[in-house]
């Protein structure tokens, strides 16, 4: 059976869009054909490169669980020229697919434990497809904690969601803004103190983290701290990506590609690969 | 004049942070860049006319570090250029001027000698002595160098701080880079046309004009490769390797001092100087002005007059 | 064993041309260029070009897909073309370079379309070196002046001509051509001879430098040799090994097509993100991948076999005469 050529794209339909903070939207979108549709099977934490066609592509976790398949969901945070071009489309608009890309997360190994998640900013996107994975899944995982933090409280992503997973019983959300703002009552504080502070045990845990390249790096160390091993954390990385699938040379870290061998990837990972974060 | 180079390296090496000069290359029809940070370091340094490449290149991306560099005549005036425009600062910099009477066109070599299999080169007054495994060739210098060196105007460093040998009176007034451009213009122009399809055909866009230039300090973010505006297309056209050396050429208008390093460092041997040598003539008609040879000139296109003596205005 | 009189060589390629798309190198000023052949083209067979003919199978740029944007529908057109092929003149070095794109391109479990096809549509003709330029290391790497590993029909340099000898079934099927005729016992004892002749040393051994590499990954080594690099493109341009690319798009009058373009690791955007973060911001960081690549992580990946082919363009057409194999003999000896 002939494969299919890896660089086309599926042609897909925006249905929603809708407006997390003044920079990041979510889009919900749906490939046209129904038969690829159907067979567009992905796992929690794969990527996916977004087409405009004209303008370019570039990639983004999808952002929906593989049980919620009535659309993929991604959340495009606006810096370049494709996002900046994503963030004019409107539902009717079409767009371009290709994927899944990558590995994902190793859920079956993370069966029966303590998860913790750790987001900052846009990084909540990953986690939020492996969060919702797992309470669809709920009785596979132990004690779930979500510990979410953004620069500022317009700055979280997923408001409408937050509210709802604060109310549910089977799931410990602590939220936190970098600094005070006059209708937070939440609490404030940079997320690898409030880590600190919260001092977890990393008995029966698995530590799944995502945010900016500077809170990755003090979230590591935190954890370290804490006593994490390295096969406890779980990280999910960003490059620049062209091909997506391991053939082009750029997202390269030693001898691994971060959009074939990764974004996923544990802690005893990344500390066999050069230091080129 | 090596050695008092090399005296005069040991006596500044210590308040330098380092100084690029040449030394050995890979064969004996090649010398390469070399960075010397310590005395021991300093006999490696050479000066011979295979020392062709102009270091003045590496001036703005060593920034706030003070360095010394050996400098020919015309690589001066890429020195005084970067000054001109207040890309680099004097303090910063330390130069090493060496009169210079022409350097090594490979290129040239290569129709005389097998370029690739050379075991030997020396030289005596005025030749190279060449010797490949199969024959041993004596050839006059004048056969062999630049074309730029055959008629330079300007063979001792216009800037230094040291003038490491006697200045050398100059060869002329760049008459032979000069005939090349009127062989291009007593062309028509679907002849012109023909000619320039032809030579741009080949190039691979690898940028290595643009990046041995030492006026191209925006490499990094050049307009050839910008996505937002779109400028020119990837597509491996004619049309778009010429749309990039026309821009490169104009973007250097005023600036381009004619070292000739562009054509130098390009691996398809396009004659691009030639484009550049051109602009520079239309220059020193408009505005009497020459790149790089007088410290504290404000290039013309960074100036403004309401009205410009050598440029006639349409009558509205 | 075959004879070709090297005069019979233009009716040769003139039949080819009849079914084929032939490419040779040819000598436009002092470079020797890879271009299609056509009538009254005299090859330039005894020089190795100064560019490999890595275009033919891997082109500067392409058209990967169109796309017809009419209001609001968007139709793709995959866009894969692959002309049966010859190149006529390509070095042991040139073939050994497409060895190391198959590994990547055609990997079987996620095969690169467009490569494959002309790939399977290319027959490659090598003349074989026997005297390798001063800046020639292939054997140094694996290969060798007279290594016949990637090709389907080599050339040896005879008398008058070359001895042709077919590898592959491709290479068998165009030595039925006329021009092709039997080799007399002479020609095979000058071949022997000249073979014995042609034998080049490998200058140093590079056994264990992807350890080397890893020990020396944080050190100043990397800010030292890549001082004087200006950050081009023409040693990955003209490297038969490298094959990094780009995709971008472009608007088309019909909607957009998106373009596959040689890029190279070198570059100062080659990674920069659109936060404006760039994982290897300065040359030694990028120098440090370019040789990571070639002599720690592919060969990792690929049971030792190195991305270079030590062909030497890369040191010939550094504008500032950077040699690897400087940098290798610093490696190999790092930490002793």
């Amino acid at each position: 059976m002939a494969s299919r050529n890896p660089f086309l794209p599926y042609i897909a339909t925006l249905k929603e869009v809708i407006e997390e903070t003044p920079t990041i939207k979510t889009f919900r979108v749906v490939i046209d054909d129904p038969a690829e549709r159907e067979a567009f099977r992905f796992e929690p934490g794969q990527v996916a490169q977004l087409s405009v066609f004209g303008v370019g592509e570039a990639t983004f976790v999808i952002n929906s669980p593989p049980t919620r398949t009535e659309y993929l969901q991604f959340s495009v945070m606006r810096v370049g020229e494709v996002t900046t071009k994503l963030h004019e489309l409107q539902p009717g608009d079409k767009i371009g697919v290709r994927g899944p890309l990558g590995n994902w997360f190793p859920y079956e190994d993370m069966k029966g434990k303590d998860i913790l998640f750790i987001g900052g900013g846009i990084g909540m996107a990953p986690l939020r497809t492996l969060l919702l994975f797992m309470l669809d899944n709920r009785s596979d995982y132990g004690h779930i904690t979500l510990l979410y933090g953004a620069r500022s409280p317009q700055d979280l992503c997923y408001k409408e969601e937050l509210k709802e997973w604060e109310r549910r019983e089977d799931l410990e959300l602590v939220l936190t803004v970098d600094r005070e703002f006059p209708d937070w009552e939440g609490r404030v504080g940079l997320v690898p103190n409030v880590l600190k502070e919260l001092a977890p045990s990393p008995e029966g845990k698995v530590a799944i983290t995502c945010g900016p390249p500077i809170m990755i790096r003090f979230t590591l160390q935190a954890l370290a701290e804490l006593g994490f091993g390295d096969d406890q954390v779980v990280t999910t990385l960003e490059r620049r990506m062209k091909c997506g699938v391991g053939l082009c040379g750029r997202c390269n870290i030693g001898p691994r590609y971060v959009c074939k061998d990764g974004p996923v990837f544990t802690l005893r990972q990344l500390k066999e690969l050069p230091p080129e974060l | 004049m090596i050695d008092k180079l090399k005296e005069a390296v040991r006596e500044h090496l210590e308040e330098l942070e380092l100084v690029i000069g040449y030394g050995e290359g890979y064969d004996p029809l090649h010398a390469t860049p070399i960075f010397v940070r310590r005395p021991e370091e300093v006999d490696r340094l050479l000066w011979n006319p295979l020392c062709v490449y102009n270091l003045a290149t590496y001036l703005y991306g060593l920034k706030g570090k003070k360095v010394g560099v050996v400098v020919k005549g015309c690589d001066s005036r890429s020195v005084l250029q970067l000054l001109n425009e207040g890309l680099i600062s004097r303090e910063e910099v330390f130069l090493f001027g060496l009169p210079c009477s022409g350097v090594l066109d490979l290129r040239k070599l290569a129709e005389r000698v097998d370029v690739g299999r050379v075991e030997e080169v020396s030289w005596q007054e005025g030749k190279i002595l060449v010797r490949t495994r199969e024959k041993e060739e004596t050839i006059p210098l004048e056969e062999v160098l630049q074309d730029r060196c055959l008629s330079c105007p300007y063979p001792t460093p216009l800037i230094y701080d040291v003038l490491l040998g006697d200045p050398l009176p100059p060869k002329g007034e760049n008459e032979a880079l000069l005939r090349q451009v009127k062989e291009l213009e007593e062309l028509t122009p679907p002849e012109r046309l023909r000619y320039w399809k032809e030579e741009l055909e080949r190039c691979i866009r690898c940028y290595a004009c643009r990046n041995a230039c030492p006026l191209c300090v925006c490499q990094d973010w050049c307009a050839a490769e910008a996505r937002d505006p779109h400028w020119i297309s990837m597509r491996d056209g004619v049309k778009e390797k010429w749309m990039w050396q026309v821009l490169h050429a104009l973007h250097l208008a005023g600036r381009c001092t004619g070292c000739g390093e562009c054509e130098r460092a390009c691996p398809m041997g396009i004659p691009l100087l030639r484009i550049r040598m051109k602009i520079n003539a239309e220059l020193r008609e408009l505005f009497d002005y020459e790149a790089g040879v007088k410290e504290g000139e404000r290039p013309p296109l960074l100036t403004y007059q309401v009205s410009e003596p050598k440029i006639e205005e349409p009558k509205w | 064993m075959k004879f070709l009189k090297r005069e019979d060589i233009p009716g040769l390629l003139g039949r080819l041309s009849e079914r084929f798309r032939v490419y040779v190198p040819v000598k436009r000023a002092e470079v020797v260029l890879w271009r299609p052949w056509r009538e009254g083209v005299q090859p330039a067979l005894e020089h190795q070009g100064t560019e490999p003919p890595k275009a033919v199978l891997f082109p500067r740029s392409e058209t990967l897909l169109r796309f017809g944007c009419e209001r609001k529908e968007v139709q793709v057109e995959e866009t894969i073309e692959a002309p049966p092929t010859v190149i006529f003149g390509s070095r042991p070095c040139d073939a050994r370079g497409f060895l190391i794109y198959d590994r990547v391109f055609l990997d079987e479990g996620n095969p690169d379309p467009y490569y494959r096809a002309r790939r399977e549509a290319t027959t490659i003709v090598t003349v074989l070196c026997l005297d390798p330029e001063r800046t020639c290391f292939c054997s140094t790497v694996g290969g060798g002046p007279l290594d016949e590993e990637g090709s389907d029909l080599v050339l040896l340099p005879l008398e008058g001509g070359y001895l042709a000898k077919a590898l592959t079934p491709k290479g068998e099927a165009l030595l039925g051509d006329g021009a092709f005729v039997e080799a007399s016992e002479g020609q095979l004892s000058e071949a022997e001879r000249l073979r014995e002749r042609a034998k080049m040393e490998p200058l140093l051994e590079l056994d264990g430098i992807p350890e080397r590499f890893n020990e020396s990954f944080t050190s100043d080594l990397w800010e030292r040799v890549s001082q004087k690099c200006i950050s081009c493109g023409a040693c990955t341009f003209l490297c038969p090994t490298c094959y990094c690319f780009n995709i971008t798009d472009e608007r088309t009058p019909e909607g957009a097509e998106r373009l596959r373009n040689w890029d190279a690791c070198m570059f100062y955007h080659y990674t920069l993100e659109a936060s404006g973060h760039n994982p290897r911001p300065t040359k030694a960081e990028r120098y440090r991948n370019r040789i990571g690549h070639k002599f720690s992580y592919y060969p990792s990946l690929y049971e030792g076999l190195f991305a270079c082919c030590g062909c030497g363009r890369c040191i010939k057409s550094c504008p500032v005469s950077l040699d690897i194999r400087e940098v290798l003999r610093e490696l190999v000896s790092y930490g002793k």
